[in-house]
């Protein structure tokens, strides 16, 4: 399977103007937790001009389904529109694209709760804050957030304590 | 015969015997490497995980060759 290669799929998306937010551990790194992930999490507009947007890129990375890769099922607009999630492969590895997360938040609910960061080589990507991320793992309360919410709390402590 | 310099700064980088060298949460998290990754800028926290990432396909398909 193709390792992430994370700057490569988020200057794409930016680069055609996609309105996506990362989210997941992706978004737990930017804003400083030491965590580890091996793909990319984004919640996209679900808007069909950025649906539109986004089709092209996918196919530029050459994005199909995981789940049966042999078959290289490629996500349409429609599943795009959906509040699902649509688990990708693409040529910089895994990417998944959320229609919505936790209790149907999608790309408009997440997006005051976001802020822009600079990820380097001229790229620009809006990434949820700590505080909605750790809110909604607390919500799902699946084992495997749990794991990671210790990590999570302490990091928003610490960034709290350097703003004072 | 000894630097004196060098034996000052070596004094001084030597910890005092009652000197808290680590620092944990009560849950058990380190908070030392959190405050590691925010003295880096998010670009450099990308390239962190980047770097993890790199190195752990690395080492999985030197043991997918043998």
């Amino acid at each position: 399977m193709q390792a992430s290669r994370f700057r490569p799929v988020l200057r794409a998306l930016r680069e055609a103007e996609v309105d996506f937010i990362v989210v997941g551990g992706l978004a737990a790194v930017f804003n400083g937790a030491p965590v580890n992930t091996f793909d990319t999490d984004v919640v996209h507009s679900r808007d069909q001009a950025n649906i539109a947007r986004l089709l092209p890129v996918l196919e530029t990375l050459d994005a199909i389904y995981r789940i049966q890769p042999d078959r290289r099922l490629r996500p349409t607009a429609s599943h795009l529109a959906s509040p699902g999630h649509q688990n990708l492969i693409t040529r910089y590895g895994p990417v998944d694209f959320l229609g919505t997360i936790g209790r149907n938040l999608g790309y408009a609910d997440l997006l005051p709760h976001s802020e822009e960061f600079d990820i380097g080589e001229g790229v620009r990507v809006r990434v949820l804050d700590l505080e909605t991320l750790i809110a909604i793992k607390e919500e799902l309360g699946g084992e495997k957030d749990r794991a990671v919410l210790p990590v999570l709390r302490r990091t928003l402590e610490e960034k709290k304590k350097r703003k004072e | 015969m000894p630097d004196p310099v060098s034996a000052i700064c070596w004094r001084q980088m030597e910890p005092g015997p009652d000197e808290r060298l680590t620092d944990y949460s009560e849950d058990g998290v380190d908070l030392t490497l959190i405050r590691w990754m925010l003295s880096l800028t998010p670009a450099e926290r990308l390239d962190v995980l980047q770097g993890h990432v790199d190195d752990v396909t690395a080492i999985r398909e030197l043991h997918a060759s043998q």
